[in-house]
């Protein structure tokens, strides 16, 4: 479903063999300085990727116009999409550059593909950001099962086959920020103390909901709601439903953020007649 | 882990969704209530059809109109509590929309999806909505004549007449200014429309209502339908009240008064509200 939406069809067939392709990058020189375009003419190799392409950008930083420059910095991790690192803005929709394919991308000699760094965390260099804040996220909703004790537990409660299915789909999120990126909800904020209070974002969201119906993690349930009915938390959503539809893991995002709505409305009336608070 | 320091932090929830449910109780039943009424004056000719033969489609239309309004405005109890709490809320619906609307950013240049045009357009239509809002009830409700081409004053006795020549500028023909004021009732009431019919799809999601992917299309449907059948009676409302001679509707207000009410009655309501007609006749003949 993402992949549809944000690739164009398969071209590795026909693609041109030797071909040129152009590379407009969005570079910035460091935290706070201005961000301005370069171009880089390179011949990929056969089945290259984004990645592979920068490699060799970085073996030969020359700009189309002769001039030598520093190498692109960029961030990646495992090359086989399950790192979330390599997370950037390409041909202007947010995807991983590592399973960017350059036949699909730019079948044809002299065709260009851009590339830009995520516009929703601070940049580090060039095509590398800072997603330090989409971490912080997930530590507001504890999305973690608290099991750490002085001695042992023993076996955990018994997980339904039914849960387990919700609860796959729901665990294959690698914290990539692809529908950070793409919410218009969800916007840049560079001063960390309002964090806790700006929206939480699609990820967080559905990590609690993975947590909350997790047998273990369910221990946090209440703090979890609580913070999802707090500043910045569920309500924020203006269901613009980008996140599913950029998701390269197709988690039913928009169904998570139906659920914690539906949850936090019953924990909020729980709390209005029985709660202390 | 949230700062809970300001009034908007502490109560973040219960305002959340207080803003949600003011938009379908009282604003969204109310904007139902409003559209089917106003709409009568398009169909309730057909509605009185063999219970006033002596009238066209359009006159019948305008005698049903006129006492849908008639009624209301003798029959509902605590009507201004009514309007007060409505104001209120629209008043409450639209600062807290407008303060959350600005803590998104559009970007559907980039990611073209539908739902995502319409998270753009139900802050413009919010925004819109809200001038139209105050505009229409400042004009036609609380009177203020000077924001009306023309100076046409709205009163229910002569709903029908007064509504047509503030819509159309006149009370003669329709004027530039007056086609402006028609054309801002269009988009208006059609942007409106379609934030509630939106706004009630977002709101299943917002309280958990709709959790299923295939549940959140079911009711986008419902949601779709509701806002085309409202669509329908709005623009047919308009263009019924654009299309009304107000001096041909006034002719009719009276003659309906008097059959209801008796000839002091209407003697009454003109002494009260003469209107521009009748007025310029009394002055030709004073002036001869």
């Amino acid at each position: 479903m993402s992949n549809t939406a944000t690739t164009p069809a398969t071209n590795s067939a026909t693609a041109k063999q030797g071909r040129t392709v152009r590379f407009r990058i969005l570079r910035c020189d460091g935290p706070g300085k201005p961000s301005y375009w370069s171009e880089f003419d390179v011949q990929p190799e056969l089945n290259a990727n984004v990645i592979s392409c920068l490699k060799q950008i970085a073996e030969k930083p020359v700009m189309v116009d002769g001039k030598e420059v520093t190498p692109v910095v960029w961030d990646s991790g495992c090359l086989e999409e399950v790192c979330g690192a390599c997370t950037m803005v390409i041909n202007g929709k947010v995807r991983q550059s590592c399973t960017c394919l350059i036949d699909d991308y730019a079948p044809r000699d002299g065709d260009t593909i851009t590339l830009e760094p995520m516009s929703k965390f601070p940049v580090v260099r060039d095509l590398w950001v800072d997603r330090e804040r989409l971490f912080h996220n997930l530590k507001r909703v504890k999305a973690w099962v608290p099991i750490d004790n002085t001695y042992s537990l023993g076996p955990g409660p018994k997980e339904s086959p039914e849960s387990q299915q919700t609860h796959y789909k729901l665990s294959e999120c690698m914290s990539c920020g692809c529908c950070l990126e793409a919410c218009p909800q969800f916007t840049i904020e560079e001063d960390e103390s309002k964090w806790n209070n700006a929206f939480i974002g699609a990820h967080a969201i559905s990590q609690a909901r993975l947590f909350n119906n997790h047998e273990t993690g369910k221990q946090l349930k209440g703090e979890r709601l609580d913070e999802l009915a707090g500043p910045g938390g569920v309500a924020d959503c203006g269901n613009a439903q980008n996140c599913v539809k950029v998701c390269p893991k197709e988690i039913p995002l928009t169904e998570s953020i139906g659920a914690m709505g539906r949850a936090t409305t019953i924990h909020k009336i729980a709390s209005f007649f029985s709660g202390k608070k | 882990m949230a700062n809970d320091s300001g009034f908007m932090e502490r109560n973040y929830f219960l305002l959340r969704r207080l803003h949600s449910l003011t938009g379908i109780l009282p604003i969204g039943v109310f904007l139902i209530a409003h559209l089917t009424t106003n709409s009568s004056l398009a169909w309730g000719g057909l509605a009185l059809r063999g219970k006033h033969s002596e009238l066209n489609t359009l006159e019948g239309g305008q005698a049903y109109f006129y006492h849908e309004v008639e009624w209301i405005n003798s029959n509902v109890p605590h009507l201004l509590l009514i309007e007060i709490t409505l104001w209120l809320s629209i008043a409450f619906h639209s600062v807290l929309g407008v303060y959350y609307a600005r803590t998104g950013k559009n970007n559907t240049q980039r990611y073209a999806y539908q739902d995502n045009k319409r998270y753009k357009w139900q802050r413009i239509s919010g925004y819109v909505g809200v001038l139209f809002i105050f505009y229409h009830v400042a004009t036609l409700r609380w009177q203020w004549t000077f924001l009306v081409p023309g100076g046409a004053e709205w009163n229910h006795h002569f709903s029908v007449s007064t509504l047509a020549a503030a819509l159309r500028g006149s009370y003669d023909s329709i004027t530039f200014a007056g086609f402006v004021v028609s054309l801002f009732y269009f988009v208006g009431i059609t942007l409106l429309v379609f934030h509630f019919a939106n706004g009630l799809w977002t709101a299943a999601i917002t309280w958990g209502l709709t959790v299923s992917e295939q549940a959140q299309k079911r009711w986008g449907m419902v949601c779709t339908a509701l806002g085309a059948g409202l669509m329908l009676a709005a623009w047919s409302a308009l263009g019924a009240a654009v299309m009304t001679d107000p001096v041909e509707a006034r002719a009719l207000e009276e003659k309906l008064i008097v059959e209801a009410h008796g000839e002091q009655h209407l003697l009454e309501a003109k002494e009260k509200y003469p209107g521009p007609a009748p007025t310029v006749g009394e002055e030709d003949i004073a002036d001869k």
